[in-house]
């Protein structure tokens, strides 16, 4: 088997907090494969973007990173050195975030931030970067991308900065984009563009994408694998189509009768809930996480909780075994 | 941005002309300019001709009025102390000053602008508290009773340095530290916080995650968002600096603005004491209408509506 762009095994970070150590990330391991998309998905704290930062090392400060195994492209980071992992940064990995209105800086035209660090990695002159720049904007289909450059980022919708983030992200070629969550902070009709625009992109220069997102229904779209997060750990993964055809972990089910799935959901349904709230993650967790939300919840669910596979198809359940 | 700077300047003038005004009601509140011109041991009577010669016993606004009229045609009066034309008596002082105010701000912002950024850097650990330490001593300790101390040490003990007059840059020494220490803690304040803010804005995150150095995410991301306030803060600073400019010049006796200000209060030459006072707040005026521009150049969220 051919070694994948990005494998991760035993991933953790830990916060320390006013009440004691929390434990966002609990030993995650996944991979990438070049090109395909990765869709990380499950309720706000769970982990995703704290899983996120951990691969881009932008952790908040506090929180601490362990991991086990963390190859990208060949490169072991896992304990790389700053200038190292600065010089895969934006190159082999760029990342684009949930919030494009504070993610560029201010003081800055868009053409600046755009070529700044094109310019750092790759010694090249202004002009080739802005040119650069200028096929981008046109590729996240900015009209009149020249005049863009000189502008501000105030003077841009929410729409329009994340393709900025976007264009900026693809500027050095990264072989890995993570997304954490770029289409919540904006308006409904401008998430499936950015969506399609993310898709599109992909497809065209053959980069592995790390989505994350709440939205099963774009999961179901783009995904070529699904993880799915629960109390900081992958509770289940699986090819897209398997996962929506056969969705193993309670969890799972409850998010996807939370949510109307394209083909899945007939219509007049009721959609469902998952009664109580995502636990809390500070102090050890031990069994189960989901076990006091869970319907099929048993006595065993508070023991070490079994990794089941079958095929491609992992997921963690004492009571949902492999059959 | 033309625009931009002619609103500031109409308001500059405004507030020039408002200070002026209120520095001429002052003056003739703090003592009354009749028995300050006839002199030691006039007569009342004496003191009734000079109130007629020179037109003080009209009311206030018919003498501001004329006192304004002349100054816009370039009559400032003459010194009743010095007995020279005040205009050329307070432009000889001004460089003195001049030199000072700025040489203490760049000794305030050295300090300040490195301290700043390294107290934000590693926030809590012992050079933060050491920085903030010195913030504390220098905004608590008077500035007269620091430039004493150092009178002590560099000149009377180390004898490094000369105690008073303006002769060589070796007389600015000390003024400059004890002015531009007091004006540091401020500075070093605004910075710390404001890069304490900035380091954890997103676009820092994005500037990192593009795989820019440190150097360039500290210095071209973080400190140019962070300076922005600074700005505005070196025009106020200004103001104190040039304020406090009197107190040390005093001391050193430097031969500037600030000690002509403290001779002519002392001798109610009241001539000099209003053009000092018109200048030093044309001059203030004058930086807050810089720090506005610089602001605006340095922000396009100002510039570029």
């Amino acid at each position: 088997m051919a070694t994948p762009l990005l494998a991760v095994d035993g991933l953790d970070v830990t916060i320390t907090t006013g009440r004691g150590r929390l434990n966002a990330v609990r030993g995650v391991s996944f991979s990438i494969e070049a090109g395909e998309t990765l869709c990380l998905v499950g309720e706000s704290g769970c982990g995703k973007s704290m899983t996120a930062l951990a691969l881009m090392d932008l952790l908040p400060k506090g929180a601490v990173r362990r991991v086990e195994r963390f190859i990208l492209d060949g490169n072991d980071l896992k304990s790389a050195s700053r200038q190292h992992i600065n010089s895969l940064r934006g190159t082999r990995m760029a990342m684009i975030f949930q919030e494009p209105m504070s993610a560029l800086n201010p003081v800055y035209t868009i053409g600046e931030q755009m070529i700044e660090g094109y310019r750092f990695h790759r010694h090249v002159d202004a002009q080739t970067a802005r040119e650069r720049a200028i096929f981008l904007l046109d590729k996240v289909g900015i009209p009149a991308a020249s005049g863009r450059l000189e502008q501000y980022p105030h003077q841009l919708s929410g729409g329009l900065r994340q393709r900025v983030m976007i264009a900026m992200a693809l500027m050095c070629e990264p072989k890995l984009l993570i997304a954490d969550e770029p289409t919540t902070a904006l308006d409904v009709t401008i998430q499936a563009q950015i969506l399609h625009l993310l898709a599109d992109l992909q497809r065209e220069f053959g980069i592995a994408l790390l989505l994350i997102t709440h939205d099963l229904g774009v999961v179901a779209r783009i995904a070529t694998r699904v993880a799915v997060m629960y109390g900081g750990e992958i509770v289940e993964e699986a090819s897209s189509e398997r996962l929506f055809a056969r969705p193993r972990h309670p969890y799972t089910r409850g998010l996807m009768a939370c949510i109307p799935v394209p083909g899945r959901s007939e219509r007049g349904q009721r959609l469902g809930t998952i009664a109580g709230t995502v636990p809390s993650l500070v102090g050890n967790i031990e069994g189960c996480a989901f076990r006091s939300r869970c319907v099929q919840a048993a006595d065993q669910c508070a023991d070490a909780v079994p990794l089941n596979a079958m095929d491609d198809h992992r997921w963690r359940c004492h009571v949902e075994t492999a059959r | 941005m033309a625009r931009f700077v002619v609103t500031r300047l109409a308001l500059a003038l405004a507030v020039a002309l408002a200070v002026s005004i209120i520095a001429f009601l002052l003056l003739r509140l703090s003592g009354d300019v009749a028995t300050a011109l006839a002199g030691e041991g006039a007569q009342q009577a004496d003191i009734e001709a000079v109130r007629k010669i020179y037109g003080l016993d009209r009311p206030v606004i018919v003498q501001y009025g004329e006192w304004l009229w002349r100054v816009m045609s370039g009559d400032f009066g003459t010194s009743l102390y010095f007995k020279t034309d005040v205009a050329s008596l307070v432009l000889s002082k001004l460089p003195t000053t001049l030199v000072l105010g700025l040489s203490s701000l760049v000794f305030s912002l050295l300090i300040a602008i490195p301290l700043g950024i390294i107290a934000a850097l590693y926030r809590n650990s012992l050079i933060d508290r050491l920085a903030l330490g010195l913030a504390v001593i220098g905004q608590a300790l008077p500035n007269f009773f620091f430039a004493l101390l150092l009178i002590m040490v560099f000149s009377i003990t180390l004898r490094w340095l000369p105690v008073s007059g303006s002769g060589t840059w070796k007389h600015f020494v000390m003024p400059t530290i004890a002015l531009g220490y007091y004006a540091a803690p401020a500075f070093m304040r605004l910075i710390r916080a404001g890069m304490i803010e900035v380091l954890s804005a997103d676009y820092v995150r994005t500037a990192r995650a593009k795989g820019l150095p440190a150097r360039l995410v500290i210095f071209k991301h973080a400190l140019r968002n962070a300076i922005v306030p600074v700005v505005a803060l070196t025009a106020v600073q200004l103001g104190f600096l040039l304020g406090g400019s009197v107190v040390i010049e005093t001391i050193f006796a430097l031969d500037g603005l600030g000690y002509l200000a403290y001779q002519s209060i002392a001798n109610k030459d009241f001539p000099v004491m209003q053009v000092v006072v018109l200048l030093l707040s044309l001059v203030y005026v004058g930086l807050t209408l810089m720090a506005d521009i610089a602001n605006a150049w340095l922000d396009p969220r100002i510039r570029v509506a």
